[in-house]
């Protein structure tokens, strides 16, 4: 981070363009982790109303979905601490 | 003067005093429901979309006219209904007639004032870029009221919005596009202040079409930077390929909600403001009370100043986060060609 400050000070970007930069990671990550869920319980009531498989792909989808969003969620944390 | 004043608004005062006098309670709270109900369909009418385009004289009511804009409906394959153009009373949206749709095979391409107003500002954009800004290339320093005044405006989109928020790097590139969309914009905002005209940045259709624009020079941005393959991976989320089917939708969802802030920011902003300016006036004739004038008019003429305040602001606004989302594009490329090659091997 450290490193994009300078390179930040000599792309003369505004401290909140900056502050954004950095920042995007984070909401990145916190995307994915919201967005997982999101998906998985569309991606399932949406299946579930095609197949008419009752509740079932929409209780896997999302279990799924919240699953894979919080494993993107911690894969995209450790990969900004190991940057650091 | 002051003397006259205070006279007019004692009048007025009392005209209203003696006005609920009128008929009893009860039809009187039904005329204000009534009224009411036809003051909101009056302003929902005027800053909605319509194929037509009103021509209100004040007070002289039988100068007042109508003029139907040009129709094109375009038939498509998967319609049975004939697309041919409106004529008379159906023409007219309002008049329980509905207009040929889409689904029903009508692709409706028609002229409306919304359609209008953005042309003339199209077009005065245009103009005004063609003549004001000086042309002799032996000559660079601006002459003139119009030319100082454009060249401060231009330099404040190029040095304070483009490269503070892109970089120097990227930032002039994108300098153009950001000041097509600042001043489109302005001029927008601007004419529908203007009496007898309409703000077609209070058009929803308008606002999502300046976003999709901004979203695809925001992908383009990012993908000149990165390269079309750090682009493709960053849309894969960093995760295991056996995610993607759930990753990718994630990560394209997310792409979309910028886009969707800036469309909804710049319509909200336009059309609450020209609404709220509506009901201020209307506010006289719900109540049915000439005194409420002195209040509303003075009033309206507040927000009115507010909403030329807005015109400028939004077009800041809307450019300015342009430029950031535009500038965080290049920014995700320029993270990923740093340390994407980690990202890499963990995604494959």
């Amino acid at each position: 981070m450290a490193e994009e400050g300078k390179d930040g000070e000599r792309d003369g970007l505004s401290p909140t363009a900056r502050g954004m930069r950095q920042a995007q990671p984070l909401v990145d990550a916190v995307w994915r982790f919201i967005g997982g869920a999101v998906v998985g319980v569309v991606l399932g009531y949406l299946l579930d109303r095609w197949l008419g498989t009752g509740p079932w792909l929409l209780l896997a989808l999302s279990v799924l979905g919240i699953g894979v969003g919080f494993y993107a969620f911690v894969v995209s944390l450790s990969k900004l601490g190991r940057k650091k | 003067m002051r003397r006259l004043l205070v006279a007019g608004v004692v009048l007025v005062a009392g005209l209203a005093l003696a006005e609920p006098q009128e008929g009893p309670g009860a039809e009187h709270a039904q005329g204000v429901d009534e009224k009411e109900v036809s003051v909101a369909d009056y302003i929902l009418h005027h800053v909605s979309d319509s194929n037509e385009y009103e021509l209100e004289v004040p007070i002289l009511d039988k100068y007042n006219k109508t003029y139907l804009l040009p129709q094109l409906f375009v038939p498509m394959p998967w319609g049975g209904r004939s697309c041919e153009p409106l004529a008379g009373a159906e023409a007219h949206g309002d008049h329980g007639v509905a207009r040929p749709s889409l689904a029903q095979g009508c692709l409706d391409l028609s002229i409306t004032k919304h359609t209008l107003f953005m042309w003339i500002a199209a077009g005065l954009l245009v103009l005004l870029m063609l003549t004001v800004p000086n042309r002799d290339k032996r000559q660079l320093v601006p002459r003139g009221t119009w030319a100082n005044l454009f060249e401060a405006m231009i330099l404040f989109v190029r040095d304070e919005l483009a490269i503070k928020n892109i970089g120097t790097k990227y930032g002039a590139k994108y300098t153009p596009f950001l000041l097509t969309i600042f001043f489109f914009i302005l001029f927008m905002n601007l004419l529908g202040l203007l009496p007898w005209s309409a703000t077609a940045t209070a058009n929803l259709a308008v606002t999502l079409g300046l976003a999709v624009c901004v979203f695809l020079v925001t992908q383009f941005a990012s993908i000149r930077a990165a390269g079309f393959k750090a682009y493709l991976a960053h849309l894969t989320g960093g995760v295991h390929w056996a995610l993607w089917p759930i990753m990718i939708p994630v990560e394209i969802l997310g792409l979309f909600t910028k886009p969707f802030a800036l469309t909804v920011r710049l319509f909200a902003n336009m059309l609450a403001g020209h609404i709220v300016i509506f009901f201020l006036l209307g506010l006289i004739f719900i109540l049915k009370n000439a005194a409420l004038a002195f209040m509303s008019v003075p009033f309206a003429m507040g927000i009115y100043l507010l909403e030329l305040f807005v015109a400028f602001v939004q077009a800041y606004v809307f450019t300015m986060l342009s430029a950031l989302f535009i500038g965080m594009g290049v920014a995700v490329a320029h993270h990923h060609e740093e340390h994407g090659h980690e990202a890499h091997g963990h995604g494959h």
